[in-house]
């Protein structure tokens, strides 16, 4: 039996490298921000690769990142937003509602 | 993103790897793995340290009160005993600050300053019964209830109280269980006298770990 009713799929999160990001971000404690290294270092992404799938979901305000310092000894860090964790949770229960049960 | 000082790919959907028409059941699949491992490299509690502990309470407190089994008055611990105790202790520092510290690197922000205020907070309780330690000893209190007895339990009373309220706070039920275990265990053995505090608490603050070292890997194997 198939559903009649279209479950719109957030189509910046459905990417697989972004969904990944966001996920990753959302473990973290509310408040809290990621070094870009960090993050990279986890979903195993090269530096171009994360920085263009970061600043399309920065550009939707589901994440905000800030840069300290100057030169080589500079630090990026990266934080989900309110928005970005809402849109993630939305995409989550449409995924559940799609698929009829996803574990939460 | 325009701080960072890193050239974006040229063609971005395929450098990217951006899939046209992503399963959903492909997607949750990505959403649950990745969940699993976020959770679990953030995750600063590590099976490692706490087994590390349990050692520390088996094998320093037991070294302890080994030195001490045949003395009918008191006369403190040999100094071989008190080297293994704080040689075992700063092996436990080391263990668990690595672990600490691969969760939370890279990690910054208000949550951490949380962390690092609360684990202040803990280390003041500590302080605190180490300095009425001393003090009770400069009021001319024996030698046997204040390193005898005091010295093995009341300061891991108050660590364990302090980060018992932490644990409660933040609702880290297990964490919480180790903490009253501790307390209770370490309480009760000052009824027994310098060997029962050191032999008693050491014992049984070691099951304790053990007990929580394996409920976290059920735990850890369930996230």
């Amino acid at each position: 039996m198939t559903t009649n009713t279209l479950v719109p799929l957030d189509p910046l999160i459905h990417v697989p490298a972004r969904l990944r990001i966001l996920v990753t971000l959302a473990a973290l404690n509310a408040g809290d921000t990621l070094s870009f290294t960090r993050l990279q270092s986890m979903l195993n992404l090269t530096p171009g690769n994360l920085i263009t799938h970061l600043r399309k979901l920065e550009d939707a305000g589901y994440l905000t990142s800030e840069k300290n310092g100057d030169g080589a000894g500079s630090t990026t860090t990266v934080a989900l937003t309110t928005r970005g964790r809402a849109a993630l949770d939305a995409y989550t229960e449409a995924l559940r509602s799609l698929l009829g049960g996803l574990a939460s | 993103m325009g701080e960072m000082n890193v050239v974006g790919d040229t063609n971005e959907a395929a450098s990217t790897g951006e899939v046209a028409g992503l399963d959903p059941g492909e997607a949750a699949k990505i959403l649950e793995q990745t969940k699993r491992q976020a959770r679990r490299q953030f995750d600063p509690r590590s099976v490692l340290a706490a087994v590390v502990g349990a050692g520390v309470f088996l094998f320093g407190y037991g070294a302890v009160w080994w030195s001490m089994r045949d003395q009918h008055v008191y006369s403190g611990p040999a100094g071989w005993s008190l080297a293994v105790l704080y040689g075992l202790i700063a092996v436990s520092a080391i263990v668990g600050g690595v672990a600490l510290s691969r969760a939370n690197a890279g990690v910054s922000g208000r949550a951490r300053r949380q962390r690092q205020a609360q684990a202040a907070a803990v280390a003041a309780a500590g302080v605190g019964a180490w300095v009425i330690e001393g003090a009770l000893r400069y009021r001319g209190v024996s030698l046997e209830i204040v390193y005898g007895v005091y010295g093995p339990t009341v300061p891991l009373v108050a660590l364990a109280a302090a980060a018992a309220g932490i644990n409660a706070m933040r609702e880290s039920w297990l964490q919480l269980g180790l903490c009253i275990a501790i307390i209770a265990v370490a309480s009760v053995s000052t009824f027994f006298g310098p060997l029962g505090a050191w032999g008693l608490t050491g014992l049984g603050c070691c099951l304790a770990m053990l007990a929580y070292a394996a409920a976290l890997v059920v735990q850890q194997r369930r996230a």
